[in-house]
């Protein structure tokens, strides 16, 4: 009986609540709603965690893989008259393969090039997004209007999409929990640490990274497909926005970036409060909400790098010792 | 070549010493502390809004946006180091990203409470309409521009090279601690390396306003053509900057004039994808 | 032979930090590279481990052509090394340190693990495994630095100044570490500033000075050469 037995136990509470919460919510569909919204952006959150908190490469682009996600799910439906959810795979598959091709030049070198690099081809794939006529132009493309069949996925309570987001969730999140305690889990954390020591420990530090930003780019993508499902319409802006990317990020950090349930618990605090802000301040909440949001990153880089979870962790009861860090600059064997 | 193609390019060099001297401000920071500024465009950007209040309150012309925009935005330079950067640069590769990250959104969103999304220009005749040379026309702003981007980049170039100063700061990036050993206080160097990077942004910002529309997410755009600027002239090179500053410039005017004014960005972006492929480094830069 | 270097040449750009340098490390033997400060001793040492390139020459190791692999694909043929100033993975703890090692040669988690507490043991950090790495201070990190190195069960162990900063006392442990490892059957090449600790460990020492091999042989017959005693001195040239 201890502390961890009483996280345990609060967990586990959590846990039930998560399951019922529907039931507790039916008489009202804006909570539903609510709920909805916070496991799907939990998704992209902890989709992004794999890359960003993990791995600590930290991509400010992964709006491109939820575009990606989203366009493939209206497109199929658009041109071929498919089932959205059919074009997840298909999103998935070319995210996995963008992330190739920004991941294999840009993993090398400091992690300041790939931040880069992440927002380059993001705002190149929203402008490009709105020239193409096959993805509907600067309007967008809209799914089915009323349903087909069940494999459409358009249902009007929002509890169905809660269950799908969860079990999505909890799947990506298994897949998380179940690297993190593996090998590609330690090296992950050591190439963090100091990519050169990795290495000189036999761990392949590019092939880890892109490994985990491949991943990451799959999952985002199957958010932008689960999103298609529930909104029905994707934009330039609502698919590759930039604070898409930006949601995904400070989500994360405010939870705490590299630990499992930071994104969610980053979730479950942002989506509320964005939602209480843009239904007080109507349409013009939109602004003001992300002049609130840099705020939030810059307090979280300032003051609680680690994130929210940071708090209620043990901390190390031995002394810091002064001995120098890391200065993250590249190889230098020249001084003897 | 056809007077058509050299008046685009005419047009390009111009843009281009402009880019070169926003793109300064980025690369001094990065060569000089390692720390990439990814609030930079809106730095710029917010350097433009106050050439356009200045027009518009004050009436003042250049002659007196110019100075305010530098004095501003260096101070806004300033504070940014000492609140935030100062204390980031040491920790987490995320905190460090996040940091500057936020400061963006954070500026971008206030302008855009501020003084709304829609575009602003200052009027042609602030500057003083144009004249035709050689066959070539030029606009008085964007002459004024370039003259102004090329003059300060140069200066801030043999500031950091040739004098004193520009030793001091060099010691603090080598070494900080060397440099401090040596009597050199690396804080308020690298302040002043802030100080300087956002004077020579803001002036940047005033100048481009005079031709260029004014929005909140202007410097989104801008920002990337300075990530692309440095990149290409390889990190903490002033110099660098400057030649791929005139580079970019005049790749932009023609490809605009060339394919169509929509894909001048795209361009742009696909340059900078092939420049981190293929030479990471910069094309100044040494492997 | 297990380590052979072929005509090393390192150049920063005209500077050449290693010119020409071609050593052997026999297997089972403790080799040490001395000399003075700025000699090209440590970018040598570098240029073996494959953290940095070299301008011309070749390294092999085990046999196999290695000058161009990088540091990881040497790891895994079985080269491990320590780093002068110790990068030890900060966030984790001692055994998750050298878990990260022995990952190397046991993919699965656990054993990596069982195996991790084995070399703690054996290396005197046993009862330390649940500290934060950030906690110990240098001779700590150093030590670490060689558990995690050993975790990788490596057939070759290279040291760079695994001693420096160490106090008297902490140099006769280490000294006598690097020996029981070398019993262990693991060939060391160590490069150290200490001449106690070359004259008390290697049989063969090379001497650098100014990126050019000087002398070599016993620790014994390289302190008695007059060229080796005009670098350490200070004389800037000495002519052959």
């Amino acid at each position: 009986m201890s502390t961890r037995r009483a996280l345990q136990l609060v967990l586990a509470l959590i846990a039930v609540l998560v399951l019922v919460y529907p039931l507790l919510t039916s008489g009202s569909p804006v909570y539903s709603r609510l709920g909805a919204l916070v496991l799907l952006a939990a998704i992209g959150a902890s989709a992004w965690n794999i890359v960003g908190g993990y791995a600590g490469q930290v991509s400010v682009g992964h709006a491109v893989f939820f575009g990606f996600g989203a366009y493939s799910a209206v497109v199929v439906y658009t041109h071929l008259e498919w089932p959205p959810i059919a074009g997840a795979p298909i999103g998935m598959a070319l995210s996995v393969l963008l992330a190739a091709v920004i991941g294999v030049p840009t993993l090398r070198l400091s992690g300041h090039y790939f931040s880069m690099a992440t927002i380059a081809v993001a705002e190149l794939v929203r402008v490009l997004s709105s020239t193409s006529e096959f993805l509907g132009g600067a309007q967008g493309l809209s799914g089915p209007p009323v349903p087909r069949g069940a494999l459409d996925l358009s249902f009007i309570s929002a509890t169905p999409y809660y269950y799908i987001f969860l079990i999505v969730l909890a799947g990506l999140l298994g897949l998380t929990w179940w690297i993190e305690r593996g090998r590609m889990g330690f090296y992950l954390r050591a190439i963090k640490d100091s990519e050169r020591a990795a290495r000189s420990l036999g761990v392949s530090a590019g092939n880890y990274k892109l490994q985990a930003y491949m991943l990451s780019a799959a999952f985002t993508s199957l958010a932008g497909s689960l999103y298609l499902t529930m909104f029905g319409f994707v934009d330039p802006e609502s698919g590759f926005g930039i604070l898409i990317s930006v949601k995904m990020v400070v989500m994360a950090a405010l939870g705490g970036a590299g630990q499992l349930l930071g994104p969610l618990i980053g979730a479950a605090i942002l989506v509320p409060l964005e939602e209480l802000s843009n239904s007080l301040l109507g349409g013009k909440g939109a602004g003001l909400t992300f002049v609130v949001y840099g705020a939030i990153i810059v307090i979280i880089a300032r003051f609680l790098p680690s994130g929210l979870l940071s708090l209620v962790e043990r901390r190390p009861t031995a002394p810091n010792s002064a001995a120098p860090k890391s200065t993250g600059k590249p190889v230098s064997g020249h001084a003897d | 070549m056809s007077l058509t193609l050299l008046q685009v390019v005419v047009s390009g060099l111009l843009l281009g010493a402009v880019y070169a001297l926003f793109s300064s401000g980025l690369t001094l920071i990065w060569g000089m502390m390692n720390v990439v500024n990814f609030a930079h465009g809106d730095f710029v950007m917010l350097g433009m809004y106050t050439a356009v209040v200045v027009w518009t309150a004050m009436g003042g012309g250049p002659w007196a946006s110019v100075p305010v925009a530098a004095i501003l935005i260096a101070t806004l330079g300033v504070a940014s180091y000492f609140l935030l950067v100062r204390h980031i640069m040491k920790g987490p590769m995320l905190a460090q990203i996040l940091g500057t990250f936020g400061l963006a959104l954070f500026l971008r969103y206030s302008a855009f409470n501020v003084f709304g999304a829609n575009f602003r220009t200052l009027p042609d005749t602030l500057v003083g309409g144009s004249f035709v040379l050689g066959g070539i026309r030029f606009e008085g702003a964007r002459v004024l521009a370039g003259a102004v981007g090329l003059i300060v980049t140069l200066a801030l170039h043999f500031m950091l090279t040739r004098t004193m100063l520009g030793a001091r700061m060099l010691a603090v990036s080598e070494d900080a601690t060397a440099a401090q050993l040596m009597g050199i206080r690396p804080q308020r160097m690298q302040a002043l390396a802030w100080a300087l990077a956002g004077g020579a942004t803001g002036i940047a910002g005033a100048v481009i306003a005079t031709f260029f529309y004014t929005s909140p997410t202007v410097g989104e755009t801008l920002a990337i053509v300075a990530f692309v600027t440095v990149s290409f002239g390889g990190f903490g090179s002033v110099l660098g900057a400057l030649v791929a500053g005139l580079i970019i410039g005049v790749v932009e005017s023609t490809s605009a004039y060339l394919i169509g004014p929509v894909y001048k960005d795209v361009i742009v972006y696909v340059l900078f994808v092939l420049v981190l492929w293929f030479r990471p480094q910069g094309l100044m830069g040494k492997t | 032979m297990l380590i052979e270097a072929r005509s090393v040449t390192k150049a920063f750009g005209a500077f050449k930090a290693v010119d020409d340098a071609s050593v052997v490390v026999e297997e089972g033997e403790i080799l040490g590279l001395i000399g003075p400060n700025g000699a090209g001793k440590s970018t040598f040492f570098n240029c073996l481990t494959g953290d940095l390139s070299v301008t011309s020459g070749s390294v092999h190791f085990d046999g196999i052509d290695v000058t161009r692999a990088a540091p990881e694909h040497r790891a895994r043929l079985g080269l491990a090394r320590t780093f002068q100033v110790p990068l030890t993975f900060e966030s984790m703890s001692v055994l998750d340190n050298v878990t990260i090692g022995a990952l190397l040669r046991h993919h699965n988690a656990r054993d990596a693990r069982t195996r991790a507490r084995d070399v703690l043991q054996r290396v005197g950090l046993g009862p330390l495994s649940d500290a934060p790495a950030k906690s110990l201070g240098t001779p700590g990190r150093k030590r670490l630095e060689i558990a995690r190195a050993l975790a990788s069960e490596p057939k070759a162990l290279l040291l760079d100044e695994a001693m420096a900063g160490l106090t008297p006392t902490e140099v006769r442990e280490a000294i006598e570490l690097v020996r029981r490892i070398h019993g262990g059957g693991i060939t060391i090449v160590i490069v150290e500033h200490i001449m106690e600790v070359i004259v008390s460990l290697a049989r063969k020492v090379v001497v650098f000075h100014q990126g050019r091999e000087i002398a070599r042989g016993t620790p014994r017959e390289v302190t008695g050469d007059p060229h080796v005693i005009a670098a350490y001195l200070g004389r800037r040239k000495v002519r052959t």
